[in-house]
């Protein structure tokens, strides 16, 4: 079963139609002026090293390093390409610039995320919306907060502020809308 | 050790002169921990919490599972092999089009080049481990309606749909085969080149793949290329839309460009040895080892 199978692949391999060239990488072929230095270790000459090759054993090679170089892992986040219109084909939208005018900022994650997450614990039965990376005045944000949560989660929605670590809790989930209203105002 | 003194004064004098506060010279407060109280004494005596009388304080209960001898529920239902050979079925964790868009538009992906599992690991876009029965990824189409790119992508399954969205976006899209330890190089290329050992030759589908790689309608990496041109204008037909000539692209040469089913690294052929030290790649000249590596 497997040596015609082996044939197979091999004659499928090398078929190639021709508006359909594939650049192959091929094993260079040996030149011929190494070869010419090539001398079997054979008993003729007896001071011959059988065990030292007759010819080089390999070509070096600094140019196909590039390939290399192209396999080394990135450790750093990429900067964002510049699109003709916004948003992205994936949805993604810059923050505005200049910044809005408000009394406090939100910031972009490092892979330039809205910072608004859901937070579930409890077994699941705890629901929360997370915003992160608020600089400047928080209860701004929390007060303008208190008039456009209510339409969607109904009146008195649930709010935590963390001023030492710039979060607000939000009971329930609202992910989706907060960062709609967020990437509204420019963050 | 100098005067410990009060106030101040006396604090001071303690922190310059007593060692750096760490784990071997600290203590809790009283109070803070609690040791579980022995049994004895009070509610503890008499019966010593068996109960009273029959098997629980007699310590004659029977196994677990036994219900007093009714065939007792772990032995009423019946075997199902579920998880039969879970260990060596090959998985393909998914990548959907959604992600691979969302990755080309925030640059970690180079579209002018073509996108293998290499390159998807290198950009930290996907997570592959090889030793968790993985055999590489499957192309999803979740997010065909948004998809965009231009792509030369090679993964290891694809969908048909997802097959139609990249080739209507102008692309090119093949499966190939990777084994275990092929794919441990695909997905850790430095880590193997560390090593010191020559790049091996990528072995050949097993029986039940080679009907899968050797399909044009999967764009399999075995299949005849003639035969891909005729499945292409197919699903063009099928799906209804045109499919763009990609002779005509500035892009052709990338987008046609194919690793040797015996390859497994974009540029570096079987055989070569990649010296990181000296950042040069040492490629053998024996013609016997040519040979075994062509073959």
């Amino acid at each position: 079963m497997a040596a015609p199978f082996r044939k197979i692949c091999l004659r499928l391999s090398s078929r190639l139609s021709p508006g359909f060239q594939a650049e192959r990488c091929t094993i260079p072929r040996v030149s011929a002026c190494l070869c010419s230095q090539a001398t079997s270790p054979s008993a003729e000459d007896g001071r011959t090293d059988p065990l030292k090759p007759a010819q080089p054993e390999f070509i070096e090679s600094k140019e196909d390093f590039r390939w290399v170089e192209k396999l080394m892992p990135r450790y750093q986040v990429p900067p964002i390409p510049e699109h003709p219109h916004y948003p992205t084909p994936c949805g993604w939208v810059p923050p505005r610039d200049p910044p809005p005018d408000l009394p406090y900022s939100v910031r972009r994650s490092r892979f330039s995320h809205v910072p608004v997450y859901e937070r579930f614990s409890k077994g699941g039965s705890r629901k929360q919306t997370v915003i992160q990376h608020i600089e400047g005045d928080i209860w701004a944000l929390e007060k303008e907060l208190e008039e456009f949560l209510p339409a969607i989660i109904g009146r008195n929605p649930a709010i935590q502020v963390n001023e030492v670590t710039r979060k607000i809790v939000i009971k329930g989930l609202v992910m989706e809308e907060v960062k709609k209203w967020l990437l509204e105002k420019g963050f | 050790m100098a005067s410990a003194g009060k106030g101040t004064r006396g604090a001071l004098n303690l922190l310059k002169n007593l060692p750096r506060v760490g784990l071997t010279n600290i203590k809790a407060l009283p109070g803070a921990f609690t040791k579980a109280p022995r049994r004895m004494g009070g509610k503890m005596k008499r019966k010593c919490g068996r109960g009273h009388k029959g098997q629980g304080q007699r310590g004659t209960r029977p196994r677990l599972g036994f219900e007093g001898g009714n065939t007792p529920f772990y032995l009423r239902i019946p075997k199902y092999g579920y998880y039969d050979d879970h260990s060596r079925r090959r998985q393909y964790p998914p990548l959907s089009l959604n992600r691979l868009q969302y990755l080309i538009d925030m640059g970690r992906i180079d579209t002018t080049q073509p996108i293998d599992l290499a390159s998807l690991t290198v950009s930290r876009g996907v997570s592959i481990n090889p030793k968790r029965q993985h055999y590489g990824i499957n192309l999803v189409e979740e997010g065909a309606d948004i998809f965009q790119a231009k792509i030369n992508i090679e993964v290891q399954y694809a969908s048909e749909l997802a097959i139609a969205t990249v080739e209507r976006n102008g692309g090119t899209i093949s499966t190939a085969y990777y084994d275990p330890m092929s794919l441990l190089i695909l997905c850790d290329p430095i880590g193997y080149f560390a090593k010191g050992i020559p790049i091996p030759k990528r072995a050949l589908p097993p029986e039940d793949l080679v009907e899968y790689y050797t399909s044009a309608e999967y764009r399999g990496y075995l299949s005849d290329p003639q035969e891909i041109q005729k499945a292409r204008l197919a699903l063009a037909d099928k799906y209804g839309y045109k499919l763009p000539d990609l002779s005509l692209e500035e892009r052709f040469k990338m987008l046609s460009i194919r690793k040797d089913p015996r390859q497994i690294l974009f540029g570096l052929g079987t055989g070569w040895l990649v010296d990181m030290n000296r950042k040069t790649v040492l490629k053998p000249t024996d013609p016997d080892l040519l040979e075994f590596y062509k073959s």
